[in-house]
This record gives C-alpha cells, sequence and structure tokens, in this order.
C-alpha cells in the first residue's frame, strides 16, 4: 500500500508502526539505501526541496539566519495544513475548488459570530469550524450521492462563499475579533499569532492526518475508494459516506487555516484572489507532495513537504531580491521542473519494482 | 419442477426441496430500458453446488448481485433458510451468511494482498482505531497456505498479481467469512489450467468437508459436470432449464444454447428484412 509508505516519523508514536519500517525494507531489500529512499513517495520532493534549500543557502547570505526561517513560517505552515485536508479528498480522485473560499469566509463568519452574536471567542472558534464541515458536507453531498463532478460542485461552492463573504463584510476589512495590533494575547498566541503556533499546528495536524491516512480504517477507504469505487461497495464500503467525510475534513482544515491566518495578521480581508492563490498553492503542494491527481494513492507529509518546498521557493525568491515581476515565472518553472524530477523518479521507482 | 410455457418459452417456474437453504421466486430486476431479469426461480439446497449458466448478458451477474444486497430486486421473493430474506446491503447480506466473489474481484489494485484479503473485515488494535497489520498478515499467510494459493509477497500491491492470483485472492477472501451459501461469478476467468484446477479442487474440497452451499457462474461444461450438483440455465431474464447433472449432459446443453442462438439469429435476419 502506497499511502502507507511514509516516514514512521510522521506516523507519530501513538502509531502502532509495525509495519511500514519493517515492510518497506523487506520490499525494497536489494536496493542501495538511496534508491530505496527514492522509491518512497515522499523521495522526490524530499531530494527537491534539499537541493532548492542548499541552493539558497549557498547564494543568499539572508537565507539561513533564524529571523529568516520566521518569515519561512507564515509562508508554508498554513499550506501544510490546508494541502493535508486536500490530499484526503484528492486519494479520492476528486478535487476540492472551495477551499481557498472556504480560508476566506470562515474568519467573517468567526467574525460575525463575536460581534453580532456575541458568542464567546473560543465557542465562535467551534462553530465557525462546525459551521465549515457542514458546508463540506454539502459539496461531499451533491457529489456522492447527487453525482455532479466534485470540480463543478466545489467550483460552485468557491462562488458562493466569494459572493457570501463579499455581501457579509461589505467589502472591507474587518479587525479579528480576539486581537489586537499591540499585544498578543492567550487565545490569539494559540491559534495563529504566536510565532510558532502555525507551525506546531502545521505538525500536529500532518502528524494526525498521516497516521488517520495510513493506519486507519478511514484512509484505507479513502484509497480504496480512490482506487476501485464499485469494488469498495462490492467489498461493503460506504463508499458515499466515505466521499462526504473527507470533503468535511478537507472544508475544516481550510476553515481552520483562514482562522489561524486571520488571527495571525490580527485582519480578515475579503479579497477572493488571495485565496483563490492560496487555493492553488495547496493543490500544487499536494501534487508536487506526490498524490495522485487520478486517486489511489496519497501522502499528508508529501504534501507537507509539497508545501515546504514552495514557502523556501518564495521566501529564497524574495530575499535574493529577485523583480517582483519574475516570481511567478520562477515559482511556475520550479514547480515544472519538481514534477519532471517527480516524474523520472517514480520511472526509477517502477523500474526498481515499486509501485 | 413445474416447466411452464409462456408464448413458447420455457420458464422453469418455482420448485423446492425439504433442505433449501435459498429460495428465490419470481425475481425481477430493470436497468433503465434494459429487463436484466423477467421472472427468475432458483433455489438451492443445503450442500449443494449449483451452477448457473447463460449468455453474455443474460442476466448471471444481476442475479448474483441481487443476491449478495448490492442490488436490490424489482420484484419477487426471496427466502433464506425459510425465513424471509431482504439484505438491506453486501454486509448485511454477509452477517446473514452469504458472501460472494464478484466477477469484477472487487479488488483494490492500490492496495497489499493482505489489505484486500481484510478489505472492510480489518483487524484493528482494539480499542484503538488503528490497523492491526501485523495480525492481518500473519492471518492472511496462513488463510492462502491453507488453500494452498502461493504468493510470494502479501506485502506488493494486487495490481503486480496475475489475473490468476488476483482471482484467488478474491476466493480466499469470501471463503473465509464463514458463509453458509458462497457465490462465485466466474471463478474461472482469467485462469491458466493449472489455477483453475486449484479453485476447482478447493471448490470440490469445501463440498466434501463442509455444508456450504455454493452457486457458481461458468462457462465450460467440463467445469460444470465436474463440480456442479445441479445446473440453471438463464435465458432473456428467466431460467429455462434446470436439472441435476446427472441427469443431464454437455450435449443436451450444447442443444439448448445452439437453440438460441439459432433463434438469435432468425431474430437478427427478421430485423434485418423487415
Ligand atoms: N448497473 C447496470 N446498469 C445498467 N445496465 C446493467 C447494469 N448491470 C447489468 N446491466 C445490463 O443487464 C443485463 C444483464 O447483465 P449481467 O451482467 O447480469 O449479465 P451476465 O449474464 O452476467 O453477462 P456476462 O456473462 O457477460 O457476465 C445486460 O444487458 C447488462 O448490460
Ligand atoms: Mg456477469
Amino acid at each position: 500500500m502506497e499511502s502507507s509508505t511514509s516516514p514512521p516519523a510522521s506516523t507519530g508514536p501513538s502509531t502502532p508502526t509495525t509495519g511500514p519500517a519493517s515492510r518497506r525494507s523487506r520490499a525494497g531489500a536489494g536496493l542501495s539505501p538511496l534508491k530505496r529512499f527514492l522509491t518512497l513517495r515522499e523521495g522526490s520532493i524530499v531530494v527537491v526541496t534539499i537541493i532548492t534549500f542548499v541552493y539558497f543557502a549557498a547564494t543568499t547570505p539572508h537565507f539561513l539566519t533564524g529571523a529568516n526561517f520566521k518569515t519561512l513560517l507564515p509562508y508554508f505552515a498554513p499550506f501544510a495544513i490546508i494541502a493535508a485536508g486536500q490530499v484526503f479528498v484528492m486519494t479520492l480522485g476528486e478535487i476540492d475548488l472551495s477551499i481557498g473560499a472556504m480560508y476566506l469566509w470562515t474568519p467573517f463568519l468567526f467574525w460575525k459570530l463575536v460581534t453580532s452574536a456575541h458568542f464567546p471567542l473560543v465557542l465562535a472558534v467551534i462553530v465557525s469550524l462546525i459551521v465549515a464541515a457542514l458546508l463540506g458536507a454539502v459539496s461531499g453531498y451533491l457529489i456522492a450521492y447527487i453525482g455532479i463532478p466534485s470540480f463543478v460542485t466545489t467550483l460552485g461552492m468557491l462562488f458562493v462563499l466569494d459572493g457570501v463573504t463579499l455581501i457579509v463584510s461589505h467589502s472591507e476589512q474587518v479587525t479579528t475579533p480576539g486581537t489586537s495590533v499591540t499585544h498578543v494575547g492567550t487565545f490569539a498566541s494559540i491559534l495563529g499569532g504566536g510565532t510558532y503556533s502555525e507551525l506546531i499546528w502545521a505538525i500536529g495536524i500532518v502528524i494526525v492526518l498521516q497516521a488517520l491516512l495510513s493506519s486507519t480504517r478511514w484512509g484505507l477507504y479513502t484509497v480504496a475508494v480512490g482506487s476501485n469505487k464499485i469494488g469498495s461497495a462490492e467489498a461493503g464500503i460506504h463508499t458515499k459516506l466515505v466521499i462526504v467525510r473527507n470533503f468535511m475534513l478537507c472544508a475544516t482544515t481550510a476553515g481552520f487555516v483562514g482562522l489561524l491566518e486571520a488571527i495571525r495578521t490580527s485582519t480578515a480581508s475579503p479579497d477572493p484572489s488571495g485565496s483563490n492563490t492560496v487555493l492553488l498553492q495547496a493543490i500544487a503542494a499536494v501534487i508536487i507532495g506526490g498524490t495522485l491527481m487520478t486517486g489511489g494513492a496519497g501522502t499528508v507529509v508529501g504534501a507537507l513537504i509539497g508545501a515546504l518546498f514552495l514557502g523556501i521557493l518564495n521566501d529564497g525568491l524574495v530575499i535574493k531580491g529577485v523583480n517582483a515581476n519574475y516570481e511567478d515565472l520562477y515559482l511556475g518553472l520550479a514547480i515544472l521542473i519538481a514534477m519532471l524530477v517527480n516524474i523520472y523518479i517514480a520511472r526509477v521507482r517502477k523500474g526498481a519494482g515499486r509501485g | 419442477m413445474a416447466e411452464l410455457e409462456y408464448g413458447g418459452e420455457k420458464i422453469i417456474g418455482p420448485g423446492r426441496a425439504d433442505d433449501d437453504v435459498l429460495r428465490l421466486e419470481h425475481i425481477s430486476k430493470r436497468f433503465g430500458a434494459t429487463q436484466a431479469l423477467r421472472d427468475v426461480n432458483v433455489h438451492l439446497r443445503k450442500g449443494e453446488v449449483l451452477a448457473l449458466l447463460g449468455d453474455n448478458g443474460a442476466g448471471k451477474s444481476t442475479l448474483i448481485k441481487i443476491l449478495s444486497g448490492f442490488h436490490k430486486p424489482d420484484g419477487g421473493t426471496m427466502w433464506l433458510k425459510g425465513g424471509a430474506y431482504t439484505p438491506k446491503n453486501v454486509d448485511d447480506a454477509r452477517r446473514q451468511g452469504i458472501d460472494t466473489v464478484f466477477q469484477d474481484l472487487a479488488l483494490v489494485d492500490e492496495l497489499s494482498v493482505f489489505h484486500n484479503l481484510f478489505l472492510h473485515r480489518e483487524r484493528l488494535y482494539s480499542p484503538l482505531p488503528f490497523l492491526n497489520n501485523r495480525v492481518m498478515r500473519r492471518e492472511a499467510r496462513k488463510r492462502l497456505d491453507e488453500i494452498g494459493i502461493n504468493i510470494p509477497s502479501l506485502d506488493v500491491p494486487v495490481a503486480r498479481l496475475s489475473g490468476g492470483q488476483r482471482q484467488a485472492i478474491a476466493v480466499a477472501r469470501a471463503i473465509a467469512s464463514e458463509s453458509e451459501i458462497i457465490l462465485l461469478d466466474e471463478p474461472l476467468a482469467a485462469m491458466g489450467a493449472k489455477e483453475g484446477a486449484m479453485i476447482l479442487d478447493l471448490i470440490a474440497r469445501l463440498k466434501a468437508e463442509t455444508s456450504i452451499s455454493m452457486i457458481l457462474i461458468l462457462h465450460n461444461y467440463a467445469h460444470v459436470f465436474a463440480s456442479c450438483d445441479r445446473v440453471s440455465l438463464i435465458q432473456n431474464g428467466v431460467v429455462s432449464f434446470d436439472r441435476p447433472t446427472a441427469e443431464t449432459s454437455p450435449d443436451e446443453l450444447n442443444e439448448i444454447v445452439v437453440e438460441e442462438y439459432r433463434r438469435a439469429r432468425a431474430a437478427a435476419q427478421g430485423q434485418l428484412t423487415s
């Protein structure tokens, strides 16, 4: 099972990982350690990320500094979380285009709940996340039960949520409740405001979701439905339920990242074009990380590393002082090159007798 | 067993035996414009191996899928061991003792051999929700050894296996569930002679050592007469022939099928000329 071939570290201490490590060494017996590493689904993006990192570290004096590390975090941690949710949808062979809009809309819901309905902060966070999950359930229902393609369903959801956001906010930026520009309280420092808050959330969520994907029925059925939907149903798996709950998970992570970012920056801006960038970067992280767009195989850890790669690239280009007009061009080329390397290594993997 | 004639067409009426475990009467099923089953009557005795024959598209798989809880019949009645049988889904049917090897095998290419063997029957580290791969791998090895299937590694994705090995895994999964009734939809498809013989041996052993009843969809008459107690033929969505294998012969079956072709050809030509 490919999705279980994640580094053991990623599945966390609480996960019984009798499998991955021992199994892999058996399956990869006879290969050099390097080749064996490259046969991991995440192997190639790890290599690409390290090369990128070394390149910037060697050519840019300010890259390897603590200050820059802090600058890098917001370039990467939020995408890692949002991509982790998307992995569950893309492993099904589906796609959720509404994650950016969910990211945009959830802080405004949170803001409304606190300012208009006078919810306490924590309760407002919880209710906001529940609403995100329910909206994910609506998409999932339309896809699994009614049969509307996920591309169309979530595109509709994208515009609906963008629209609602503009209406609710009157197209104006708002101050995120529970934050202030001058002082970071406990609430804010835990939920995105603290320097390492997003990083800790990202690592925690990635560990939990990778364990979910590779070590539980939920994950096994996600791979099964993504690989053979009819066969899964014949085996007795409730395939529609699997689809709905993965869309709920994906929507919830997107909403959660929206809240973290709104709290970190103390403001929420109703800017749909910004949220579309979030969507595209998250999808890029998932695919670069090694999840198959056609479904049947996915990796949360890979998506995290994919997000790290994009973060390093974004940050590195800024520090290098690349003309802002060239940034997108370089980013696009780098993504294409990373994918080429991925595919090349996937061939090596096939040649080595591993799918 | 009543043989009824409807407009020149033979339909086997509802039949029964005292030791029936399963009985289907007047089952019908339509998919859009296709009437896959019109009026199917089938019964299965305890420990019996029933061969289900029929042309491509005759409705054999549809019948199996209704029995397995995958499809709901449009009409008709089913009894399991004397009680009404209305499976809500595949799980429900399995709980009631009916397990199935589907024609498409219901294997997940990306998953390992042992995960496929335990698909939707996983072992967990209860009360934790984590998959107990060690136990599943060990039990998978034991089961495959027991039925004599040689699969070198349980960790490879089943996409890597031969058609016969895949078939064997699907069969192993169905017989491991301690069902009383096993439905096998073309279990010998995609198999070489050696692998096919292995599956037939397995069926013979199950028949000799257990009281499991089986319905087999087969195409090869040699297999039918070697392994089955009785044979039912589906034509045009009805059972048109039903007889113990001891009382019929490959020639007789051939005769019926050739006749069906002749009529189909005549009908096709009639359409062309009119
Ligand atoms: N899910 C479905 N949707 C629409 N039509 C279907 C469906 N399943 C079966 N049919 C149709 O019902 C008829 C009977 O199909 P079925 O699969 O039961 O035949 P079969 O006897 O198993 O054939 P084969 O020997 O080719 O497996 C065919 O005309 C088929 O096209
Ligand atoms: Mg069939």
